[in-house]
């Protein structure tokens, strides 16, 4: 027997084996890239970085969306050693069991996810994981306890960023952040879970312009998750970005002004630019501080008392209060009638009470006066003559081809639908339409004297007061507007596009003339509704108007813009269950309006009278 | 009287080159693997690297001592330190567990494994029994005497338990069939014991461990095709194949390929008796296959788990089977050209994703920082290692010296497969240190003497006269 011949034998064997061992090693290392990648998730942790939140800068540049340091308090189950419970939940200033029952609550809620193929609630809790124990602390209440940290190892503090609102104002613009859903995640890989996003207002709407570029860091960690170093020396990271600020046409100082005014009071305050369509306040009363609403713990504790609060401060009243337009109708009425040549500056009508109850006044000689007294047979007969323009043969045909024209007219004012714009929230009110009335009534049913109310702005019509307030800034302006809008500028680029275009009324401006008159005359005449807004030095031009409302004290309504030449800002002031519009409206307006362009207020007992008047508010408890 | 010599005149100088290109290669992927900022010198004895330099140090002079020593005193003391070593495996099988195994004798960190030594005096006793036997001499005795001084040690120490080390007494096997040790004399007693049966040696018998290991290899195979479903369409039928199937189709093949090859080119008397090889190995492999899937499937389930999970069917990346994911990450991230010399971020000491990344699981920063070339580069000196060592063994006059020389190639060619086939996801992780490489102070000396003593051998070869 051949013998030698079995070391080849031996030495193919080693050849064998050291050949698939290195074809399997090229294929491991040169052509699958799977332990690559599994190497990556094992070792190389991408760290996002968000970066802070951009800030938000008010007309003057005073800073009123800011962001402030909070603190985590973060856990490490399996660094925990020898946890002395009872020391531990003096120092946070819970009883054991609550500590207890967080350790429970963590494995449950943050240790689990939401297995999307099951359905079910995943248990995916880990020993190694950081969870944060305590949530969003502040500087304060850490400083108590991160002296105390080093007897409690598993423990660390750790930095987060939130919202911080100076001026305490404003909630109901600003909007506020909360914790993103699992859909807005699955929709959007910008986010993670545990991170915050606009959910109302101008942090919803500019989201993406605020929350600037996350950086992404790429670190080598260890089995325990700690991180190392950063992976090849930092080459692959990105830095974070924190967004430009954005500029908004809000002027703060006026805007806490308004919500002082109306503390203790329902009703809405708008203040427009006319120049530029800058919303310069929007009050909705009552109002919150907003940062009641920053933070998990802060939302859990707060946003249910305040959607509880019957006083409702909640609801966006400026965007979503639909309310009959009542007297700030006639001004359009009037431009209509001028526009369509059925009415004309000098056309008087005598103030005939059997046609539409009116107050007690001379008869209206002219459109000027009609506005002073607020006539309301003068807009019974002026509007007759829009609708009923006698073109058609059949009455009903007639009334439909005039309330067609009308409609038309009305919808150049931007009315009867919501604004294409940064105002999320918006309600778009009714216009009536002949299909409208069709529907209600049916085809050729309905006349003029049908839908009569419309012309005093009661009935079918209703508006939100930012469509009102915005009907101010257009008879300011003489027939034309800019979309209403609160930012005027992100970053270094201007306002978005859509602000920028000047949009044009179907009146001409030689009509303006005339109701402007009557809006002076309402304020600086003698016997006007709205002398309680008149100012020294400063010509007023307003309108009083009385929302009736079914279920209860009317509401208190004034619209007013000023200076007269070259005006500066339109307002309309709501207040609730106040009566008629003179008497609580009129002179909140001319308060806003004086701090607006006087800063300074003359006089201070009209100015502490409305701030102390509680108008239909119900006290907690 | 022998004429004074120096030292190294003798000295296998590619050899003593390889091994000390390996020890270097090591110690710096130890450097790497467990380097700490704080300590950064090689010579600080209180790091691990500085621990490894020392033991290399000491290796070297162990390795000297063994030069400085005549090599007839290993033949003539192979009993006395085969002896001794029984006394220490069974003496460390009274010390206290260590991981769960009585395999340390000393005390705190400065221990050593007794099983390391016992592949040494092993080695040497089975070169001293076997070179004592001629091929015609061989009956039941001697093949169980040979077998025994085996499986004593292997005994001892799966008691200890220490799954690694036995598995590598298994390559002494390999060593008595390249003597031509054969199982004839056992298997012919069964054989013939059928009435008329006469046989003076079975081909099953003269190769038989080659052949044990091709079942073992087969079984292992049809297992990992268990899982496997072939669908093959053939004839228009779609046939649906279970793993056993398919290692039987592959056995088929083998065979018809094989019958054609004889056809060509052997001659007829060859040619039926390796027919009646080929026929009887299809045969026995079909029906090991068979059994071995039937067999699995009436294992219970967590028996199943157990067995798939060791033959890496299952992946459990964060139970069982961590370690071996791990480093399969750690060195299948390597690439082409590697990530850099001390840029392992999977498999360094300090990320701790691998653990024992410095002992057993070496080779996972080496082929993280290396790459494929680095790879190929080892593995290049690692066969020539095993290469010139049967070279050496070869040009022996003395038998003992190249039954010595076939141990030592066959020991270490064990640790080198399981220890890189462990990192590889071709082996079951049991701990068993890639030789001159791993981190530990047992494993580098016992190595170093055991190539010292096979380098001094064949320095001295020529003074032998049988």
């Amino acid at each position: 027997m051949n013998l030698d011949a079995r070391r080849n034998v031996i030495i193919s064997f080693f050849i064998l084996v050291i050949g698939i061992y290195l074809f399997k090693l090229f294929y491991m290392q040169v052509i699958d890239d799977t332990w690559t990648l599994r190497a990556q998730e094992i070792a190389e942790k991408r760290k996002e970085i968000f970066p802070p939140r951009g800030v938000i800068f008010d007309r003057n540049g005073k800073k009123i969306v800011t962001n402030q340091t909070y603190y985590n308090l973060m856990m490490v189950e399996d660094s925990i050693v020898d946890l002395d419970t009872a020391a531990f939940a003096k120092l946070i200033g819970w009883t054991r069991q609550e500590v207890r029952n967080r350790f429970k609550e963590i494995v449950d809620g943050e240790g689990s996810y939401y297995n999307k193929i099951s359905r079910k609630r995943t248990p995916n809790y880990q020993k190694i994981r950081a969870y944060p124990f305590l949530k969003e602390l502040t500087l304060e209440e850490m400083s108590k306890i991160a002296p105390h940290l080093a007897n409690f190892p598993g423990f660390y503090e750790e930095a987060t960023s939130a919202r911080n609102y100076p001026y305490k104002s404003a909630a109901n613009i600003l909007g506020y952040l909360s914790e993103v859903y699992r859909e807005e995640i699955d929709e959007d890989r910008f986010y993670k879970p545990g991170n915050n996003i606009g959910r109302a207002g101008i942090e919803r709407f500019y989201e993406k312009e605020l929350r600037g570029v996350k950086g992404i860091k790429y670190i080598v960690t260890s089995a325990l998750n700690n991180a190392i170093e950063s992976y090849a020396d930092g080459k692959y990271d990105t830095i974070a970005r924190q967004a430009a600020p954005l500029k908004m046409g809000m002027d703060v100082v006026l805007q806490t002004y308004g919500e002082e005014l109306m503390q203790k009071k329902k009703g809405c305050i708008v203040a427009i630019e006319p120049s530029s369509g800058e919303i310069l306040s929007m009050v909705s009363a009552p109002s919150y501080d907003p940062n009641l609403l920053v933070g998990k713990r802060n939302i859990s504790a707060n946003y249910p008392k305040l959607a509880r609060d019957p006083n409702l401060p909640l609801f966006p009243r400026p965007l979503q209060a639909e309310y009959p337009p009542g007297s700030i109708f006639k001004l359009v009425q009037s431009l209509i009638g001028m526009q369509e040549g059925v009415i004309n500056a000098n056309t008087g009508f005598p103030c005939d009470k059997s046609l539409v109850g009116c107050h007690n006044h001379p008869s209206a000689r002219n459109i000027a006066e009609a506005i002073q007294y607020s006539c309301n047979p003068y807009y019974y007969m002026a509007v007759r003559r829009i609708i009923q323009q006698g073109v058609k043969k059949n009455n009903f045909a007639d009334a439909e081809y005039g309330l067609n024209k009308w409609y038309k007219y009305i919808r150049s004012f931007g009315l009867g639908d919501v604004f294409d714009t940064d105002v999320s929230g918006q309600r778009p009110g009714l216009i009536p339409n002949p299909a409208f009335y069709d529907k209600w009534y049916g085809h050729h049913t309905w006349a003029f004297s049908t839908i009569r109310s419309i012309s005093i702005g009661q009935g079918e019509v209703k508006l939100t007061p930012l469509q009102m307030a915005n009907i101010v800034a257009i008879i300011a302006n003489k027939g034309w507007y800019y979309t209403p809008h609160f930012v005027r500028a992100i970053g270094s680029s201007g306002s978005l596009p859509q602000f920028r275009k000047k949009r044009w009324t179907m009146i001409n401006y030689r009509h303006f003339d005339a109701v402007i008159e009557g809006m002076r005359r309402v304020v600086n005449e003698d016997g006007g509704t709205g002398k309680q807004a008149r100012m020294d030095n400063i010509i007023v031009c307003g309108k009083t108007g009385t929302v009736q409302n079914p279920h209860g004290e009317d509401h208190s309504v004034f619209f007013a813009f000023a200076p007269m030449k070259n005006p500066k800002i339109a307002i309309a002031v709501f207040v609730e269950n106040a009566g008629w519009g003179g008497s609580w409206a009129a002179p909140i307006a001319q308060l806003m309006i004086e701090k607006y362009l006087k800063r300074k207020i003359s006089d201070k007992d009209k100015e502490t009278r409305m701030k102390e008047a509680q108008i239909a508010f119900i006290n907690a408890d | 009287m022998r004429k004074q010599e120096s030292l190294t005149e003798h000295l296998d100088w590619p050899l003593f080159g390889a091994l000390l290109t390996m020890l270097l290669m090591g110690l710096a992927t130890v450097y790497s693997v467990a380097y700490n900022e704080e300590a950064p010198s090689l010579f600080d004895f209180s790091e691990k690297y500085g621990r490894q330099l020392f033991w290399i140090l000491f290796s070297l002079f162990l390795g000297l001592l063994v030069f400085l020593i005549d090599s007839d005193i290993y033949r003539k003391l192979a009993i006395p330190i085969y002896a001794s070593t029984l006394v220490l495996l069974v003496v460390v099988l009274f010390m206290p567990a260590v991981h769960g195994a009585h395999a340390w004798l000393g005390v705190g960190s400065f221990g050593v494994q007794p099983a390391e030594f016992a592949k040494i005096s092993t080695s040497l006793l089975l070169a001293k029994y076997i070179s004592g036997l001629t091929v015609k001499q061989q009956t039941t005795g001697t093949v169980l005497t040979a077998s025994s001084i085996l499986l004593i040690p292997m005994a001892l120490i799966l008691l200890q338990p220490d799954a690694g080390t036995f598995v590598v007494f298994t390559s002494f096997l390999f060593v008595m069939y390249r003597e031509g040790l054969t199982f004839d004399p056992i298997l012919l007693k069964f054989v013939n014991a059928i009435p008329g049966v006469r046989y003076k040696e079975t081909w099953v018998g003269s190769h038989f461990i080659p052949i044990l290991f091709a079942l073992v290899v087969l079984s292992v195979v049809t297992l990992l095709l268990d899982s496997v479903q072939f669908n093959i369409s053939l004839f228009g039928l779609d046939l649906e194949l279970s793993g056993s199937s398919g290692v039987i189709f592959g056995l088929l093949l083998i065979y018809v390929a094989s019958w054609l090859i004889m056809q060509r080119f052997s001659t007829r008397r060859e040619r039926s008796r390796m027919m009646v090889v080929l026929t009887l190995g299809l045969l026995i492999g079909s029906l090991l296959s068979f059994i071995v899937d039937k067999g699995f499937d009436m294992l219970k389930t967590h028996q199943k788990d157990r067995i798939e999970l060791f033959l890496g069917l299952r992946e459990d990346p964060n139970g069982d089977d961590y370690n071996r994911n791990r480093a399969m990450a750690a060195v299948g991230s390597g690439g082409f050209l590697g990530k850099g010399y001390r840029e392992a971020s999977v498999s360094s000491v300090r990320s701790n994703h691998v653990p024992e990344s410095e002992t057993d699981f070496i080779f996972c920063p080496f082929a993280e920082e290396w790459g494929f070339v680095g790879v190929v580069v080892l593995f290049i000196l690692y066969f020539f290692v095993l290469f010139r060592i049967i070279v050496i063994a070869e040009r022996q006059r003395a038998s003992f010296n190249r039954i010595y020389a076939y141990c030592v190639a066959m020991i270490l060619f064990y640790h080198f497969a399981i220890n890189i086939g462990m990192n590889i996801g071709f082996a079951p992780v049991i701990g068993i240190p890639l030789p001159f490489f791993s981190y530990g102070g047992s494993s580098m000396m016992s190595f170093s003497v055991m190539l010292f003593i096979l380098l001094k051998l064949d320095a001295q070869r020529k003074d032998v006269l049988r």
